[in-house]
Parts: structure tokens; sequence; C-alpha cells
């Protein structure tokens, strides 16, 4: 690669960096926004550059300031790499495209400028997550994509006080989990001398025995899962994605998760050998039953709410899960599972997110006894809910059929009576799925709107996108060259062997 | 031609454009397809064709050698007269049905593998069944389900022991399975049913006659080979096949005196026609086979050629029961002869084809030694005079003139009828043709004096004998009954058992709804008390409690890793 | 349908033709055993011969009226254990 091209690995990080600051001078309303949204869309294109050259060319390292690792800070864009800057900064425009008139409602006008930046931080945090190929650098990234997100949590302030509080508890129990993070890698260090992931990996078989090793895989395991809210660390979850502005609980619903359950691989499959991490430890027996319980026990919370954002939040706890239990399955099979579904989930939550704005941005409420009737009210909003609905339950021609039936493969190559088990608890907490998203069927189609609604539809600026990620979901259920395609490349890049 | 095409796939591949034809090109298509197969199958010679490597299985499209090849020329040449037969038929459904079927049969035949044979093996149940519903009558309709489950019952079988087999060899070629293992077992299972073994045979008693009258014949010639043929190919010298072609040869020629429908009279006796076949499965001598064959070859043409009478009678007079027709010769004349000849062919009447093909059976039973064998062939051939000599022509044709009055047959039926007397009659006349087609190197010579002798002396002492019981009046009168056959395990039996398990499972059911309910409120009461909005997992633990927990967790971590 | 046929009157309808048939066919069967005969005097005659089945007289023209009689019998004695109305199954 040559000219710009050779620079994309860092472009697609800077851009989003240099661009935080300047929206923070900028006012009104359509400005910074459109600032934003252009270099979310830049991003989103240099990703899809760099998916190309990655899946023709191999891995690329790119050195920052020209430093050679392991001194200077590389990154490191591999297949999975790759593929988590393309959900991250594709559902980012699509939500931007989203933001200009739903954010204008819920964030005060004098905030804008500032919410922007904030956005474009956790933009850069979470891309520089995934592409960075330096332990310390991700844990810097990881803290900005945090802070940014509890500013941005806290924006949810105007229509409900309550968001402060959970954005408090989100920073207070995500500092504990970055720590645990920064204590992990600082442990590795300690063993290592290095700060390189390719490094580390290189070395950690001679260290694996230690009880350093041991301490820092804990910490580094439960400092991830904290930040990936991982049952039954997900206590921040529900309030956090609840009280937050829709548009950012579309965008991290789909992507701040995510990128916590590509550091919980990328650390299990490269840092550590999956023998070591599933042979030697065990990790297997720690992150099943922490995935089935969470998916289990978070699809039943769901049955029960009353606010359609928190609801899916918790499914978003119960989705985490099968992630997870994808991670533990230690195969081929499972890893691919798990990594699609990151992307299907991305998709067809934010959809769901993003369709449930639309009723808030009309009704001013995501209660359900305030959504009453209304399927009739909005149809074409509620219709796309309901699409999404059966992608998230796992209907045939959905993507959630999709990842669910690499999981029950993934599951069944066990052999075992446990895969069977697993088997049966994906099709209970399916069930599960389907019941909680009747319960807003119900709401919506079976009871009469009450009187003298306004029978009105969002306007275009909020349904195109939504529909956009409806559609594009169940274009990505049905031909699932993308997603799925790229995925198996990274899951047997992954369990190739570390680079 | 296709280098290596299934000659059965012209047949399935023509079917294809049946529907968009009508009129005389339908007619022309129709005929043209099996001559094209036929000679398709002539063109390829012995060999292998179509070999593909399919998830790891050696498939193996088109295999022709003798063996195949026989039953192939036959079921070419009973499709052609099939589809002579069925012109006048409007019917699109049949006609499509029917092509696939035979095509399907037809390709099995040349099956080189287990796969392929199991593809083939389910089309031609599932085609074959419309030829039963094509009749549109209540009765059709219900018996084709009960064909369409026993068929499909004996490809599931066959699958499994085809799954069985390549689990235990490693190879899923169609050649000697025997019956050393449970897939042989499963294989043999299957097969019998097709070929209609005793306690299996139901199948065909119960929906041959409820087909279409041209469906009826269609389906007469080919199933039931079909099974043959993958017997003669798999379990040929299986010793257990001789005493279960002994009860077939038997036991349904009992049925055949008290039947009354004359086209269920002829799936009784196509049954017993099979024990012979199977009998000479099961010696499996050289000539054992080359008899099987032979007699398969025959046998195709004589019963296609009964089966063309009764449906020709059926068409005309709307009945095909004993106790109903008679005297018919007055105005079906020429299907008179035709039928005369058919029976001289069944019963084995020197100058016939089954008399040599028979003979060539009877020898080899002879040749292997249990009299006991030879002596139930001979009952047999004895017994088959009942139906194929009195019974069919005597009843329909002479016997008390019930006054009906109808025209000849159609002109394509009897052309169709026409051409299966003459193969019957020349193959009789010129056994060397028949002798040119079977596998192994003949050895035999039909027409002895001694054979022809002993042959015409059984048959005509038989006729005596119904002779001197009709003077007598000790032959049973015909009338209209059902007759109970092993079906009724399944259709009355069954059926009784079954409401009766059925009324035992709701009240169990009942009481385990009962018990589930409430084991299910219990559930959901629990799952409401701990995870309802607010409980205890939906609530937001305070941030001190929260951490708490984590570490609480991190230090089991650690302890798990430290182990 | 062809009423004019049916005054016609064939040959074989008439009962007397029916009786030629018969004594036809009875002919015939004697003809036909004729061979098994002088092969029985045979046997009768040269004691040595060795003994077989087959060979007993007449033994196919025997056994296949016998084995005819038989089958309808059979047939008769299980009839009214079989026998039911036409629609039973219905």
């Amino acid at each position: 690669m040559t000219g710009l091209s050779s620079q994309f690995a860092a472009l697609v990080v800077v851009l989003p960096l240099m661009f935080a600051p300047i929206c923070a001078l900028l006012r009104g309303r359509t400005l910074p926004w459109a600032i934003t949204t252009i270099v979310s869309a830049l991003s989103f294109y240099v990703s899809i550059e760099l998916v190309i050259a990655v899946n023709t060319g191999g891995p690329i390292s790119y050195h920052m300031g020209g430093w050679a690792p392991p001194w200077g800070i590389e990154y490191l864009v591999d297949p999975l790499s790759s593929y988590m800057l393309l959900i991250i900064s594709g559902i980012s425009t699509g939500v931007l495209i989203y933001a200009r008139d739903s954010i204008a409602q819920e964030v005060a006008d004098k905030h804008l400028g500032l919410f922007f930046t904030a956005y474009l931080l956790g933009l850069t945090g979470m891309l520089g997550i995934c592409i960075t190929g330096d332990a310390f650098n991700i844990f810097v990234f990881l803290e900005v994509m945090s802070l940014a997100s509890y500013v941005l949590i806290a924006m949810g302030e105007k229509y409900d006080r309550r968001a402060l509080t959970a954005a408090f508890q989100y920073l207070i129990i995500g500092s504990v989990g970055a720590t645990f993070f920064l204590i992990g890698v600082g442990l590795l260090y300690m063993m290592t001398g290095t700060l390189n992931i390719a490094d580390i990996a290189s070395r950690f078989s001679e260290i694996e025995d230690t009880r350093p090793a041991r301490a820092a895989v804990a910490f580094l395991v439960i400092g991830i899962g904290i930040k990936l809210a991982l049952f039954p660390f997900h206590v921040w979850l529900p309030n956090a994605y609840s009280y937050a502005p829709t548009i950012v609980t579309a965008f991290f619903a789909g992507t701040a998760t995510k990128v916590s359950v590509y550091l919980l691989i990328r650390f299990i499959f490269t840092v550590f050998d999956p023998e070591f991490a599933f042979g030697i430890i065990q990790l297997k027996d720690i992150l099943m039953p922490l995935a089935v319980l969470g998916f289990l026990s978070m699809s039943a919370v769901a049955i029960f709410q009353t606010n359609i954002k928190r609801l899916l939040a918790y499914s978003s706890v119960a989705q985490l899960g099968y992630m997870a239990l994808g991670i533990a399955l230690a195969s081929e099979a499972g890893l691919t599972a798990a990594i699609v579904h990151m992307f299907n989930h991305a998709v067809v939550k934010t959809g769901l997110f993003l369709s449930v704005g639309g009723m808030f941005f009309m009704v001013g409420s995501v209660y359900l006894k305030d959504l009453a009737g209304i399927g009739k009210r909005m149809p074409i909003t509620t219709f796309g809910f309901v699409l999404g609905g059966l992608a998230l339950i796992g209907v045939p021609l959905t993507p959630g059929f999709i990842s669910k039936w690499y999981l029950v493969v993934a599951a069944l190559e066990t052999n075992s009576n446990l895969g069977y088990a697993l088997v049966v608890a994906i099709m209970m907490s399916s069930l599960m799925a389907v019941i909680y998203i009747w319960r807003v069927v119900e709401v919506a189609y079976f009871r009469s709107p009450p009187e003298g609604a306004e029978h009105k539809e969002a306007p275009l600026s909020l349904l195109v996108p939504c529909w956009m990620f409806i559609l594009g979901s169940f274009y990505f259920g049905i031909d699932t060259t993308v997603n799925v395609g790229l995925a198996e490349t990274a899951a047997a890049f992954l369990m190739g062997g570390a680079p | 031609m296709i280098e290596g095409l299934n000659p059965g796939t012209i047949l399935i591949l023509g079917a294809l454009l049946v529907p968009l034809t009508s009129g005389v090109i339908r007619s022309i298509l129709l005929l043209v397809l099996p001559i094209l197969a036929l000679g398709q199958l002539y063109a390829l010679g012995l060999g292998v064709w179509g070999q593909y490597e399919f998830l790891g299985l050696s498939i193996e499209v088109t295999r022709i050698d003798k063996l195949s090849r026989i039953f192939g020329t036959i079921f070419c040449i009973a499709s052609l007269i099939g589809v002579i037969y069925s012109l006048h038929v409007k019917d699109t459904v049949q006609h499509f049905a029917a092509l696939i079927y035979m095509g399907s049969a037809l390709g099995a035949v040349f099956a080189g593998d287990l796969i392929t044979l199991f593809v083939f093996w389910e089309l031609t149940a599932v085609t074959s069944v419309f030829l039963i519903w094509a009749s549109r009558t209540e009765r059709a309709f219900k018996a084709g389900i009960r064909y369409l489950i026993i068929q499909v019952t004996s490809g599931v079988t066959l699958l499994a022991g085809v799954i069985l087999y390549y689990q235990d060899t490693g190879s899923i070629a169609f050649e000697y399975i025997g019956l050393g293992s449970l897939a042989g077992g499963l294989v043999l299972a299957a097969f019998g049913i097709k070929a209609c073994f005793p306690f299996l045979h139901n199948w065909m008693q119960d929906a041959y006659p409820e087909a279409t009258v041209t469906g009826t014949v269609i389906l007469s010639a080919f199933t039931t080979k079909l099974a043959i043929y993958a017997l003669a190919r798999a379990f040929p010298g299986t010793e257990i096949l001789i005493p279960i072609g002994v009860v077939m040869a038997i036991f349904p020629l009992i049925y055949v005196v008290l039947v009354n429908d004359l086209r269920r009279v002829l799936a009784y006796s196509l049954n017993s026609q099979l024990g012979f076949m199977v009998i000479g499965v099961g010696i499996g001598t050289e000539l054992a086979l080359n008899g099987t064959a032979a007699h398969a070859f025959i046998h195709i043409l004589y019963k296609s050629l009964l089966f063309m009478c009764m449906g020709a009678v059926l068409y005309r007079t709307g009945t095909v029961k004993t106790s109903e027709l008679g005297g018919l010769f007055r105005s079906m004349p020429v299907t008179m002869v035709f039928c005369l000849i058919g029976a001289m062919s069944i019963a084995g009447l020197p100058l016939t084809g089954g008399f040599v093909s028979k003979a060539m059976i009877m020898s080899a039973a002879k040749d292997y030694g249990i009299v006991v064998i030879w002596l139930v062939l001979l009952f047999a051939r004895a017994g088959v005079m009942d139906h194929a000599g009195i019974k069919v022509p005597y009843f329909t044709f002479f016997g008390q003139d019930k006054g009906i009055r109808v025209k000849e047959a159609p002109f394509n039926m009897l052309l169709a009828m026409g051409i299966a007397a003459f193969l019957c009659i020349f193959t009789g006349v010129y056994p060397a043709f028949l002798f040119s087609l079977v596998p192994f190197e003949p050895t035999y010579d039909a027409y002895t004096a001694g054979h022809m002798l002993t042959s015409v002396q059984i048959l005509l002492f038989a006729v005596l004998g119904f002779v001197l019981l009709m003077r007598y009046k000790i032959y049973p009168l015909e009338q209209p009954a059902t007759i109970l056959d092993f079906d009724w395990i399944y259709r009355r039996g069954l059926k009784s058992l079954t409401l009766a398990i059925g009324r035992l499972i709701l009240v169990v059911w009942g009481w385990i709804l009962g018990v589930a309910n409430g084991a299910l409120g219990a559930i959901i009461n629990v799952t409401a008390r701990t995870h309802g909005d607010g409980k205890l997992m939906a609530r937001t633990a305070s941030s001190g409690r929260s951490i708490a927990l984590i570490v609480a967790i991190l230090g089991v971590v650690v302890v798990f890793f430290y182990r | 349908m062809t009423e004019p046929e049916r005054d016609k009157k064939y040959w074989l309808e008439e009962p007397k033709n029916q009786n030629k048939v018969f004594y036809c066919l009875l002919v015939l069967c004697g003809l036909l055993a004729i061979p098994d005969v002088v092969k029985l005097f045979g046997v009768l005659f040269q004691t040595e011969g060795n003994f077989e089945l087959k060979s007993l007289l007449k033994f196919y023209s025997i056994y296949g009226a016998l084995c005819y009689v038989a089958l309808i019998f059979i047939a008769k004695w299980l009839r009214p254990v079989l026998l039911r109305k036409e629609d039973y199954y219905d």
C-alpha cells in the first residue's frame, strides 16, 4: 500500500480523535452533527478498505511514529480486528444519521457540541481498542471510551435525572473493571517485560505456570467481564441503557459490549493460548456457567420489564451470554458463533433500539403502559420493532437464527450430554425471547390506544435509518457471505495459532 | 446419447415436459421416452458411468451389467406398454407421476451405489401414490395413504440400513450385502416390504385394486420387481429367503380363491409369483438367478397383460367383481383372447414365456436338493390355475351370462395388450431371446419332452379338478365380501388398540398436564419472585454490593486458577 | 348397448356343448396320462428299479389335481373365518 492508503490503520483512529475537540468548539444543532457523521462515515470507509486489504493481503502491521515494535506502539489489523472496525464504524454511522432530530430533542442545545465530542471520543476509544497491538494502549483506549460513555449516559438527564446516578454507578464499576484490567496488564508486563501483545503472547508459555501470570489471567478475565457486562457483573448496564439518550443506547448496545467481547477473545485466543486457557486453567468452567446462567436469568428478567429500553437492555445481557458461551465452547465453530453473533446482534439490537427511539420521539415514553396501541398509532415504526424482535428470537431467515444455528452446531459438536443440555438451555432462552417480544407486540397491537392519542409516524430521518438496520438485519440473515464469511475467516485465523 | 446418462433420468426429465404439452404432441412425447430410454440402455452397453465423490461417498449413478440390463430392458418395455395403454387418459397428473415413477424404478435398477438407490427408491414410493389417488375416491385416498406410509417406511428402513452398512464397511457400493449384520437385516426388511414378503405384503392387495385402470397396470410392473432385482443383487443365496418364498408362493393362493375383486385376485397372484422369484434368489445358483431374472421378465409381461385385460373390463363395464361379471366373451372377444394368452403364460403352458422361466426355477429348486421346495413350487403351479385359467378368464368372459353388453376395449388398450401377448408367446416359442438377456451363461433347455408333458399334465389335471368341483357344485360361490388378511392387524386391530391406548393416554396425559401445570406455575411463580420487575435479579444493586460481589468472584477465580 | 347380440346364441351356451367340453377334457387327461401308465407297468414288472417319488403312478397328474382340490378346500374351510361384509373396513 502506498500514499494515504498506507496510513489507513492510523487514520481510522486518528480521524475521530482529531475532530473531537473541533466539535467541542462548535455551536448549533447541525454543524457538530454533520462533522461527526462525516468523520464516522470516513472511518467506516477506511474500515471497509481495511477489511478488504486484510482479507486479500493478510494482517497489516502499522508502526506508530515509525517505531518498530516491541519498542513502539504497533497497530495490528487482523481479520478479527478489521471485522470489529467494520461493525463499530458501521453501527456508529447508521446511528448518527438517525441522531440529528433525536438528539436535538433529548439533549439540551448548549450541550450538543460536547455531546458529539464525547461521541467521537467514544468511537475513537472503541476503534482504538480493536486496532492496537499494545496492551497498555488498549487500557488507554478503554479509558477513553469509558470516560466518554459516562458523559454520554449522563446526558440523558434532561428527561430522567436517574441518568446521572446510572452514569455514576457505571463510572464506579467501570473503573473497577478498568483497574482490574490494568492490574492484569501490569502483572503481564512484570513477568514478560513487554507490552506488545504479540510479544507477550510469544513469551507467555514460559511464564504460564507462575502465580503472577495466573493472577493476571484472573484480573484480566474479571476486568473484561465487568466491561462486557457478563452476568453477574452486569449491574451497571440496564440502568445505563435505560436512561441514556436513545442514540447512545443504540450505539453502545451495538458496539461497546462487543468491544469487550473482542478483548476477551483477543486475550484468550491470542495472548493466552487456547490450550492454556481451556486446557490448563479450565477457563471454560468459569465462563460457561456464567454464560448459561446469564442468558437464562436475564431473559427471564426481561420478561417482567415494563420499560422497553430496560427490557432490551436485559436482553442484551442475555445475548452477551450467548457470545460468552460461544467462546467458552473453545472450538472453531463456537468462536465463529460468538464472532458472528457480535455482528448480528449489533445490527439487530441497534435497529430495535432505534425503533424504540422513534416511539420515544413521538410519545415521550418507553414504558409499556404508555405505548398501548402503538401499533396503530405508529404502524411503520412498530412493525420495524416486530421484525427486529423476530430477528432477536432467531426466526429462520433472520441473523438471530444464523447465530443460534452456529451456536447449536458448536454445542452439538462437543458430542456430550453437556452439549445437549446447552442446546436445551439455548432453546429455553429463545422461548423466553418469544415471550418478552410478544409482551411488546401484545401491548402494541392488542390494546387500544388511549383516547385522543395522535396517529402520527416518526419523521423520515428516524424511520429511514431504523429500517435500514431492520432490513439490513434480514439481508444478513439471508445472504450470510459477509457476516458469516468474515467471522469464519477470523475464527480460523485465531484458532490457526496466534501470530 | 449423453455419455453415461442413467436411462431412468430420460423418463424423469421427459416427465417435466409433460405438463407443457397436450394432444398429439403429448402422445408422441410419451411414446418416444421409453424408446429413447431403451435406446440409451443399449447404446451404453455394459459398464459404469457417473462416478462422483460426494461427502466422501462414492456415488455411481449408472451401472449396467447383465443383471441390471435384463430388468432395465423389461422396465423399458413395460413403460412403453403402460404408456400405450394409458394414451387415452387426459389426466396430466397421472402421466406425469407415471413417467417419474417408471423413470425412478428404472433409475434404481441402474444405481451403482446405495445412496442413489435410496433416492430412486423413495421417488418410486412418492410418485406412485398419485396413480392410486388419481382414482379420486375416498377408498383410493385412504388406501393411498396406507400405501404411502408403508412405502416410505421401506425407504426409511433402507436408509437406516445403508447408514449402518456404511459404518460397518465404509462402502456404499450396491453389491452383495448378505445377512451378516443388523445393516443387512434392515436392508433386507426394506427390500422385503417392497417385495411383499409375508406379513409385509398387504400394501399391494390393499392399494393396487384402488388405483386407476391404467395406474394398476403401471404399478404392477415396477415396484415389486425392483425389489426382486435388489434382492437378487444384494442377497443371492441367502437361505432365509427360501422359506419366505415358499410361504409367499402358497399363502396368497388361498386368498385368490376367496377374493371377489379380480384386480385384487391378480394382486394376490402377483404376490404368489413373487414367491417363485424370492425362492430363486434364495437358492442363488446361476440357474436359479437366471430363472429369477427371466421369470421377472416374463412375469411383468403376462401380469401386466392380465391387469390390462381386467383394466379394459373395468373401463368398459365399471366393475371387476367376479360376482357381477360373466359371459363377456360376447362383447369383448379380443380382450378375451389376450386374457387367455396371459392366463396360459402365467400358468406356464408350453410355448408361452411362463413355461420357460418357471421351468428354470423349478429345475434349480430340484437341483438344490430339498424336495419340499420343489413340491411347493409344483403346488403353486397347480394352484395358479385357479385364477389364471379359471377365475379370471372363466368368471369374466364365460360362466354365467350376467347380461353385460359393452363395446370392445379402445384401440390403444388392445394394442398394448397385443404387444404384451405377442411377447409372452414370442419368448415362449423363441426362448433364445430370453437366454441372451439372462445374467449368467444359460445352460438350460426347457423344451424337453418330459418337461412339456409334466407341466401339461399338472395344469390339465388341475383344470379337471376345477371342472369336477364346478359340476358337483363344491366350488365356493363368488360373493361380494371383504376377505381378512394380515392388514386386519393394522386396519382393525391396531386401530382398536390405538383407540384404547389413546383413551389411556388421555387419562395419563390429563394427569401429567395437571402436574405439569402445577410445576410450571411454581416455576413461573419462583421466576417472578426472583426475576420479576424490581425483584432480586432485576434490582439495581448498590455499587458497594456489586463491587463486593465482583471482588468475591475474583477471589474465587484466582483460587480456581491457582489450583 | 348392442341389444341384438343378446338373442344370438353362441355355441358355448348350449348345455350339451358344455358337456362336450367336459368329456373332451376327460379324454385329453386320459391321453396325457398314458406315458405314466406305461411307466407304471415298468415299475410293477421291473421291481429292481429305484423308487422315486416322482415316478409314482401319474405323479404329476394326481399331484396337480390333488393340489388344486386341496387348495379349494382349504380356502373353503378358511372362508367363514376370513369373510366379512364388503364395507367391513369403511
